[in-house]
């Protein structure tokens, strides 16, 4: 194994622990806390299905993290703004 | 020279991974009754997501990193915004 494929495991290996970290933040009781967990949740599932695409060669993969990196700021922004509230502007 | 690219390029995944790792540890350091941690949050997050573009522009995908780097700017800001003139408010 060489180091590259090395340092790629690790990065994985962090990015589920981070995931696990946004996931338990997706659960709080406010919305804003949902926002964050789910927000940090899409980039790393997305960066884990590139380096799971390098590694086993799984072309499909690119597909999805594309969808969820262009996909999950946009959900973001427009979940924020029912969270401001109409009648602000 | 290929074997110089490959270190630089695994030093950059390692010190990805460490950022990462600091981020997934600053998330869920602070308690919830803290008040307005949201905005401590969302700086954490932000952390976590230039380390994600680090690593995307390493593996080779640049198109997905600059979209990303474009993109997360106004969800962070709009997450804080809602924040503020929504749930900060009540």
């Amino acid at each position: 194994m060489d180091i590259l494929t090395l340092s790629e495991y690790i990065l994985m290996a962090a990015l589920a622990i981070y995931a696990l970290a946004s996931m338990r933040i997706a659960t709080r009781k406010t919305i804003g806390m949902g926002l964050v967990g789910v927000g940090g949740l899409s980039i790393a599932v997305a960066t884990i299905l590139i380096i799971v695409q390098n590694i086993y060669g799984i072309a499909f993969c690119k597909d999805i993290a594309t969808a969820l990196v262009l996909l999950g700021p946009v959900g973001t922004i427009a979940f924020a703004r029912v969270l401001r509230g109409y009648s602000n502007g | 020279m290929d074997d110089i690219f490959t270190i630089i390029k695994a030093a950059l995944l390692l010190a990805s991974a460490v950022f990462v790792l600091l981020a997934a540890f600053g998330i869920l350091r602070f308690k919830d009754d803290l008040e307005r941690v949201l905005y401590a949050r969302v700086h954490i997050l932000g952390v976590a997501d230039g380390a994600c573009i680090l690593a995307l522009l390493v593996m080779g995908e640049p198109l997905l990193a600059g979209a990303y780097f474009i993109l997360v700017p106004f969800a962070s800001h709009a997450i804080a915004n809602g924040f503020y003139y929504g749930e900060d408010k009540q």
